[in-house]
């Protein structure tokens, strides 16, 4: 515990202070902006880190990170934008949220949710790191492939509209996942011989079609039908009734998002859906759900705040980086010479602790720069939509173009958005195609690969401790309905 | 009049504005043509690849020094798709004036050819080259615990070894396929997306042993936490200097990754030699040498011919070993 002390010791060093919230503005400012992300913004601003101490240039790439995750989540509710595949879920009420006036309310909850669940992160990577990561380990292939298959299959549970038309949604989104190279063996599918769909369809171009662009095209239709006069921004802040609302479902979200956001890959996405399939699970009126529900905001955004913090454990204590992100960091350690590995925490103890410290930090200065933000953005709500909506569209398709500096997103973007004007049109929700996009493709690659391991025995999933037990849980809760249904009818014959 | 007059004047300064304009687009043409005077503008370098990974690590390293050698700004940007065929389609496509470059990898035009469909693939020769930079090398890797220490363990063990790779049409996957067909090993190839979930699903024992890039799994090596089998380079490298290389384990697999520096194909000679000897500079420099120790890279710095006779070589040696073993890397197609 040495170490954790002495690591308080760096962050409050002048310098590094600077650097932290210099990390962190940036962040925020850059997840405000959807498409463009941390991880190509760190990769512009690596040539400044090699001047500066290895602690103070990883605080600064770390805030940027998490930073990032607290923006989002203002596109995902304001405009209906999220920016990233984990935001997705806070879409639903974050959105409706706003659309009753209480944009404010969702925000604000969102901002003291990601604090609670990135500090409950935080101290959770401070006491287990090095368990959890030994644990996250034994997570192959098998246990992801169960994993998202009970991801999928949460999916059709989060919308509100009709079951079947949101299990339609999420098929098509499993068929999209389809699309690119077959990652096995090589094989171009549904590529139409064009380069640009070979490694398939990024989150971005859908997300920002389906949701924000479907979005606007239907609000234009809309205005020919009754005059639709901007929201009225009522409370900038959530009541005392919000945040009591939303104690539990930030406190479960911290729990969860942690646990799911070890893993690396999807990890933050899942926890995000979890989250939310909880907390409509335990409400009392789950209808409440998609129409402006607090929890339904505040239990994903806590989960992803507290899954962006813990994806920092394999990279801190195994020396793998997650995700890109992750990668540029290790990067820029390299250069500094310091080599992230196993032996990270013994050999430089100030730079381990330095960072996780400097984390406390960050989520505060965080939630302090959200309070007056939450009050400037919801103004955004004020202006009139023959007027945002085109800045709207022009953002969508420029944050789209960044992705992969690719013209070929931006048609890409404007086909996804019609089709999520004419989803809308029909009754179909966009949330459960998404989903189900970006969790079909961990899916397919994961039960894949546990084949090829099990030498193509399917049996292989049961015969594993954690990929079993979540099956057979999957295989009791979907047949549990049913077989209730099927006793209910023996009883009512009975009774004939 | 006076008012009249001003308008006057207003036009003409307009009109004086737009000939300056146009006048000064026409010469930054000619001087774009290749004359002496390159470069005046912004180079541009692009990656086939994401942010974060050794081609665009690279690719900034060398951009910057190039930057600074020339005196102008070298924006990097990523393109990624179709394992880099996305970017080299569109350089090749690019003006050949020496304002558009791009570090490329060899297993794109060695490798992946012999995983993909046929429109994926892309020729060296439709490029010119400025000269090789660096080799990565790949080993092959096991967890501590399972008691391997070289090739031949993997064949004792008597088992179906299933291996992780770095993915389809890579030369991690090239390596281990020829090494097992070679060693007459049963193996099974498990694909991953990189190196990282590679490495993470062999320390958890998902496979048996796996194949990634030296610079991936050093740390994890030093620390005791994976064993080296072999690498898979000509000689021995000096980042693993015990580790023996596949050949003195008696197979015939050499199999590294090469970059190299493109432009689009005819531009200019002397354009050419500016960009070459700015890189070679860069080469020559402190940071980049660091750079170059830090990532596990080895110094490839020959010449363009060179480079075509490398590439050239390993693209017949590759095809004609998987006829000769009859192994397929598009498995099941």
């Amino acid at each position: 515990m040495g170490g954790f002390v002495d690591g308080f010791g760096v962050v409050l060093e002048p310098a590094n202070l600077l650097y932290c919230l210099i990390g962190v503005v940036i962040g925020m400012l850059i997840g405000v902006l959807p498409g463009l992300g941390p991880a190509a913004t760190i990769a512009i601003l690596l040539p400044i880190t090699y001047g500066v101490e290895p602690v103070s240039a990883i605080i600064m790439l770390a805030g940027i990170f998490y930073g990032a995750q607290y923006g989002g989540t203002i596109t995902s509710v304001l405009l209906r934008l999220p920016g990233e595949a984990s935001s997705v879920v806070t879409v639903f009420d974050g959105h409706a949220l706003a659309k009753q006036g209480r944009a404010g309310t969702a925000l604000g909850i969102a901002a003291i949710g990601s604090f609670i669940g990135g500090t409950v992160s935080i101290i959770g990577l401070t006491l287990l790191a090095p368990v959890v990561a030994s644990v996250a380990l034994d997570f192959g292939p098998p246990e992801y492939a169960a994993l998202s298959l009970f991801g999928v299959l949460l999916v059709a549970t989060v919308g509100n509209g009709s079951r079947l038309k949101a299990v339609i949604a999420a098929g098509f989104g499993l068929l999209l996942a389809t699309v690119g190279r077959d990652t096995f063996t090589g094989a171009s599918r549904f590529t139409f011989d064009s380069l640009n769909l070979a490694d398939g369809i990024d989150f971005v171009p859908i997300a920002m079609g389906l949701f924000g662009l479907g979005e606007i095209l239907y609000n234009l239709e809309e205005r020919h039908h009754k005059v639709q006069a901007p929201a009225a921004v009522a409370n900038v802040w959530p009541s005392r009734a919000d945040l009591r609302q939303a104690r539990g479902a930030i406190g479960r979200g911290s729990v969860i998002g942690f646990v799911l956001g070890v893993l690396p890959g999807g990890g933050a996405t899942l926890s995000s859906l979890v989250a939310y399939a909880v907390e409509k699970r335990r409400a009392k009126e789950p209808e409440r759900f998609g129409r402006g529900a607090v929890e339904g905001v505040a239990a994903p955004e806590t989960a992803n705040n507290a899954a962006a913090t813990s994806s920092f454990i394999p990279l801190l204590t195994l020396g793998i980086p997650a995700n890109a992100t992750m990668a540029l960091m290790f990067g820029a350690l390299l250069i500094q010479g310091i080599a992230p590995g196993p032996q990270l925490v013994t050999e430089h103890p100030d730079l381990f602790w330095g960072v996780i410290n400097s984390m406390y930090l960050g989520n505060i200065l965080l939630l302090i720069m959200s309070i007056p933000l939450v009050g400037v953005f919801v103004k955004i709500l004020k202006v009139r939509p023959a007027v945002l909506a085109p800045i709207t569209v022009l953002i969508t398709l420029l944050g789209v173009y960044t992705v992969a500096n690719q013209v070929f997103d931006m048609f890409l973007v404007i086909v996804f958005g019609v089709l999520g004007y004419l989803m809308k049109k029909f009754g179909f929700e966009p949330g459960p195609l998404v989903l189900a996009f970006v969790l079909g493709s961990v899916m397919e690659t994961a039960v894949r690969q546990s084949l090829l391991i099990f030498g193509g025995n399917p049996m292989g999933f049961f015969t594993r401790p954690i990929s079993g037990t979540v099956l057979v849980a999957l295989i009791i809760v979907l047949t549990l309905p049913a077989v209730r249904v099927l006793v209910r009818r023996r009883k009512e014959r009975e009774l004939v | 009049m006076l008012f009249k007059l001003n308008r006057q004047v207003l036009v003409m300064a307009v009109s004086a504005s737009v000939l300056l304009a146009t006048g000064c687009g026409g010469v930054k043409t000619t001087s774009t043509g290749g004359e002496g005077d390159y470069p005046t503008g912004n180079i541009q370098m692009s990656v086939g690849a994401s942010p974060g990974g050794s081609t665009d690590l690279i690719t900034r390293a060398i951009a910057e020094g190039v930057g600074k050698e020339l005196g102008v700004s070298v924006p990097v940007v990523n393109k990624p798709g179709a394992n880099g065929a996305l970017n080299a389609k569109e350089l090749q496509a690019a003006k050949p004036d020496g304002y558009k470059i791009a570090v490329q990898n060899a297993s794109l035009f060695t490798i992946t050819p012999l995983a993909v469909s046929a429109n994926e693939v892309v020729k060296l020769d439709d490029f010119d080259l400025l000269g090789g930079i660096s080799q990565d090398d790949y080993v092959l890797i096991a967890p501590v615990g399972s008691g391997y220490k070289t090739i031949a363990d993997l064949k004792k063990a008597g088992k179906n070894i299933k291996y992780g790779t770095t993915g389809v049409g890579t030369g991690a996957q090239l390596a281990s396929a020829l090494t097992f067909k070679q060693a007459g090993i049963p193996a099974t190839d498990v694909p991953f997306d990189g190196g990282a979930p590679a490495l993470t699903a062999l320390l958890g024992s998902q496979v048996d042993v796996a194949t990634i890039q030296v610079g991936d799994s050093i740390e994890q090596i030093k620390a005791k936490k994976v064993v080296p089998l072999a690498v898979f380079s000509g000689e021995r490298i000096k980042f693993l200097p015990d580790v023996p290389t596949a050949k003195e384990q008696g197979y015939d697999v050499v199999v590294s990754q090469y970059r190299f520096l493109t432009a689009p194909k005819g531009t200019p000679d002397n354009v050419k030699t500016k960009l070459a000897d700015a890189a070679k500079k860069t080469y020559a420099t402190d940071a980049y040498k660091k750079f170059n120790d830090a990532h596990c890279l080895t110094p490839i710095e020959v010449s363009p011919d060179e480079v075509r006779k490398i590439l050239d070589g390993y693209a017949t040696k590759y095809k004609g070993q998987l006829e000769q073993f009859g192994i397929s890397l598009a498995a099941k197609k």
